[in-house]
């Protein structure tokens, strides 16, 4: 019996990234703060970006694929727009996993740079030449900027939250 | 410089393609599959439009339930900071005080509901528009969309287009309609445009959406001139939105005229959606 549960507590903590990821984009959570109008960053791409860098176990791409068309119906935008921006940071994600043998605080962080600008490239590619939506630059530079410079506060919670319960890596 | 291609290379079909020990899908796949999806939905089709509706509903349903802790939390923070001394104080007198005052909170809450609930029923027995009561159900900005979720759908006889009035005064329009549940786009959106006419002076301008709380006016004559008293109505131009509805008043902004509406889209909790003019107006 406390063999499963602690085989149950230890599952839950390894899903807990997908759940808070789910509850981001299907939510009501503000990630756009109104009472400082510039202030806005991308929560679900710094956890995608982090978990599939680190440990690919805990988020899978099926999950990031979902979670993008939640976020499209939640926010009325051309379903599949999400999805695609999120597969394209896991891919850029991915590619860094394979390309790097041993990652710091500093690379993760510089190509993380890369996965936004990839990421809201092809949110803004797919919204400006197949839909009539009009984007406003300076909010999404915003975003941009304040994902980029939150991301080393996340990835210290994540490498907290992942040595505290010492997530074995399946990959 | 041709090794280093070979290694992008065969790191990038390396992330494409390959699975790994728990993934089920390979970006790969799931890089077309997103990219149908958006064909599909871009494309209009009638089934696709169905499922889309009903996809709609469901998640907003879901989205509603998860978003009650954060409303919870909210609504109840000012009790918790105000009262944290006297839980310290003692415990029977803490649980008595938590009850006492979430039950407090309850009332109140009620209270301000049923004002409100009032105040519509009220605007539905003396509006110039026969109109149909909804409540906020999701209010989730975007960089890309300035819109709100409502609880009534084609279920209750909202269409595309449909003006809606908060305390009266227009704060959107229709822009999707599900069974069970609409968006609203909001005045402030930066794809709001609503042809408005301003009265005295009787001018005729486009009301614009700038991504902040005032929208601003467009095509205005060249020889207009800003007066205090301006008052900005729907002209009813684009044969959608009905005329005479009050939207704000018109101040100078930073480049251009702006408007300062009535019904601050941030603050709306109960809306009317417009469906019909009632016959007396029509009569006169």
């Amino acid at each position: 019996m406390a063999i499963n549960v602690k085989t149950f507590g230890d599952g839950f903590l390894r899903i807990l990234p997908l759940i808070l990821l789910i509850y981001v984009c299907i939510s009501e959570f503000h990630t756009q703060f109104y009472y400082w109008s510039i202030f806005s960053f991308n929560l679900q791409f710094i956890i995608i970006y982090y978990w599939i860098l680190r440990d690919p176990s805990i988020l899978g791409y099926g999950f990031v694929f979902l979670c993008g068309v939640i976020n499209d119906v939640v926010l009325s935008l051309p379903m599949g727009t999400s999805a695609l921006s999120y597969l394209f940071v896991s891919l850029s994600a991915a590619y860094v996993r394979n390309a790097t043998v041993r990652s710091t605080l500093i690379t993760d962080w510089f190509t993380f740079l890369l996965a936004v600008i990839i990421g809201n490239f092809i949110t803004y590619f797919l919204l400006k030449n197949f839909t009539e939506f009009k984007i406003e630059y300076t909010s999404m530079f915003f975003n941009s900027l304040f994902t980029f410079i939150l991301y080393p506060v996340f990835w210290g919670i994540f490498e907290l939250y992942k040595r505290s319960i010492n997530l074995k890596t399946y990959d | 410089m041709s090794t280093s291609r070979d290694d992008f290379g065969i790191a990038i079909r390396s992330a494409l393609l390959q699975r790994g020990a728990k993934q089920k899908f390979s970006l790969f796949v799931l890089i077309i599959l997103s990219l149908s999806i958006f064909v599909l939905d871009s494309s209009n089709l009638k089934a696709v439009k169905v499922l889309r509706s009903l996809v709609n509903d469901g998640i907003y349903r879901i989205s509603v339930i998860s978003s009650s802790p954060i409303k919870f939390t909210s609504s109840t923070k000012n009790f918790f900071v105000n009262h944290i001394l006297l839980y310290k104080e003692n415990e029977e007198l803490k649980l008595e005080l938590s009850e006492l005052k979430k039950s407090k909170l309850r009332t109140s809450y009620l209270e301000a509901e049923n004002k409100k609930l009032q105040e519509i029923v009220e605007l539905d027995k003396n509006s110039a528009f026969i109109t149909v009561g909804a409540k906020i159900m999701l209010d989730k900005n975007s960089p890309y969309l300035n819109s709100a979720i409502i609880n009534k759908g084609s279920n209750s006889g909202v269409k595309l287009g449909m003006p809606v009035l908060s305390k009266g005064h227009l704060v959107g329009r229709i822009v999707e309609v599900n069974y069970l549940s609409s968006r609203i786009l909001l005045l402030n959106d930066l794809n709001s445009r609503i042809p408005v006419v301003i009265s005295p002076s009787g001018d005729q301008a486009i009301l614009s959406g700038a991504g902040k709380k005032s929208p601003t006016l467009e095509y205005l004559p060249e020889n207009f001139s800003l007066n205090s008293e301006s008052t900005v109505y729907t002209s009813g131009k684009d044969g959608v939105l009905f005329s005479g509805i009050s939207i704000g008043k018109v101040f100078q902004g930073d480049d251009r005229p702006e408007v300062q509406l009535f019904a601050d889209p941030n603050q709306i909790y109960l809306i009317n959606v417009v469906i019909e003019k009632s016959s007396d107006l029509e009569a006169m």
